[in-house]
């Protein structure tokens, strides 16, 4: 490749646009894709959306109004989603958004501070007893008994557990729970502590 | 080489299941796990609950709300829009709106979508009336895609869908095709071709909508015999505006069927229909 011609300006030190373009040259704007493809982009995404409302609202009446309004909140502000970064995280963090004002607006169950669960206990031995019994007891749980023992954890852990799962990459979790990269990994063991300790209960 | 420590190892098991690891690090606790019991149990209960968590039901996204979500787009364009401002982002006054209402703020949004659809119907209003039949389809087809409800009622097969119709409409619905793994019917409703009731069904394919119209035949323009074999039957194949449209009449009834699907995924439809007819 040939080498590319030194233009008459200093190294840019911000992010770069385009290696041939002068620091002057107009930012692209982004247009609003406020129009049927970007909502047909959207739609793509209806079921994983639906199932994260659910599971956080534990409701079907409200998973429904929380995908409508994130539909309606997404289109209304296409124009501040970045062409080329992740929609789908950018759409669950405003569902989840809408979720957590509705929560604040009703007043309801508090959210409460992540890992409301007891700690496991700190002798070895224990530990490992309870891992058999508890291995056994995770194979032979039914679906249902798993979703309960989803339900019964904070927004907060049951939140993380869900991104996870939906095979979110830890700073895309972060963006979609607003909370810092490097604390992603402590919140998911936490959580998935406290989910070991509800199977625990429902497997017994 | 230093051998990890169990609490590194342990900090990264799900990373490892995640396949997040450098070649080196997931070595490193591979060889970890391998000898130390404890680590190793671990390892197999975090991987016991990935498979609990992932015996999970589905909640998918109920059959109408992908039709609602599109029907809000033009229900906001008919309404009032905002004079101004309403593409910003989520501002302290919608904020300040009761949950589940905030229909308003993004109606400028949707009037964007809103505006060409009914620019869309305009035109094809005005198209020559030989293909009067084509741009009736088409129009009927928007209607089913941004109708307030699209969908009068939710499919639970054929079976069902089809006495619905008993009483609602001045012939029998003859379509036997009951859907199936790559065109699912989603439901059916009552709606008007040109001056006659019809009745339409509503297919999905993969995310795309297809609408299939069945109606009286008689005193319609159906110009020429079509080019397009479906058994016993000839249909036409017409394109507009980006849709694909299959016309064809059996006996006294006529049917069509519209899609943004391509031209070969509406013609498997078609000739499903035609073959259970």
């Amino acid at each position: 490749m040939p080498p590319q011609r030194a233009l008459p300006q200093a190294a840019s030190s911000g992010p770069r646009l385009s290696q041939t373009r002068p620091s002057w040259y107009p930012r692209p704007v982004a247009r609003a894709p406020a129009d049927a493809t970007f909502a047909g982009r959207v739609l793509e995404h209806v079921h994983a959306l639906h199932g994260f409302a659910f599971r956080l609202s534990r409701n079907a009446a409200e998973a429904e109004d929380l995908v409508q309004d994130a539909f309606t909140r997404a289109l209304a502000a296409a124009d501040q989603f970045r062409p080329g970064s992740n929609l789908r995280s950018w759409l669950f963090r405003i569902l989840r958004n809408l979720y957590i004002d509705d929560r604040r607006r009703a007043r309801r169950a508090p959210l409460s501070a992540d890992g409301e669960a007891p700690e496991a206990p700190a002798d070895a031995a224990a530990e490992l007893l309870r891992g058999d019994i508890e291995l056994d007891c995770l194979r032979r749980l039914i679906a249902e008994q798993i979703e309960s023992a989803l339900f019964a954890l904070s927004d907060e852990a049951r939140t993380v557990i869900l991104l996870d799962l939906e095979g979110f990459s830890e700073p895309e979790v972060a963006e979609v729970m607003g909370c810092a990269p490097g604390t992603v990994k402590s919140r998911l063991a936490r959580a998935r502590a406290a989910l070991r300790v509800q199977l625990a209960e429902y497997a017994r | 080489m230093s051998a990890l420590d169990c609490s590194t190892a342990r900090r990264d098991l799900l990373d490892a299941v995640r396949g997040r690891l450098a070649p080196d690090e997931q070595r490193r606790l591979e060889e970890h796990l391998a000898g130390c019991a404890e680590c190793s149990a671990l390892d197999q209960r975090e991987r016991a609950l990935d498979a609990a968590l992932g015996r999970l039901p589905e909640h998918r996204a109920p059959a109408g709300l992908e039709g609602r979500l599109l029907a809000s787009l033009s229900t906001s364009a008919l309404s009032p829009v905002p004079a101004s401002g309403a593409l910003a982002a989520p501002t302290a006054t919608e904020r300040a709106q009761p949950p589940r209402r905030r229909t308003r703020a993004w109606a400028a949004a949707a009037a964007t979508l809103a505006v060409s659809v009914a620019a869309l119907v305009v035109a094809l209003r005005a198209g020559s009336s030989s293909d009067m039949l084509v741009a009736e389809a088409v129009n009927d087809h928007l209607r089913v895609l941004y109708a307030q409800q699209p969908i009068e009622i939710e499919s639970g097969g054929i079976h069902q869908v089809k006495p619905w119709f008993a009483g609602r409409l001045d012939f029998a619905p003859r379509l036997a095709f009951e859907g199936d793994a790559d065109f699912s019917l989603a439901g059916g409703s009552v709606g008007y071709f040109i001056d006659r009731k019809a009745a339409v069904f509503v297919f999905k394919h993969r995310l795309h909508v297809i609408t299939l119209f069945e109606f009286r035949a008689d005193g319609l323009p159906w110009g020429d015999a079509g080019e397009l074999k479906l058994g016993k039957l000839e249909a036409r194949h017409s394109q507009l505006r980006g849709f694909q449209v299959i016309s064809f009449r059996d006996g006294d009834l006529g049917y069509a069927l519209v899609s943004d699907v391509d031209a070969s995924a509406l013609e498997q439809l078609a000739g499903r229909v035609a073959s259970g007819l």
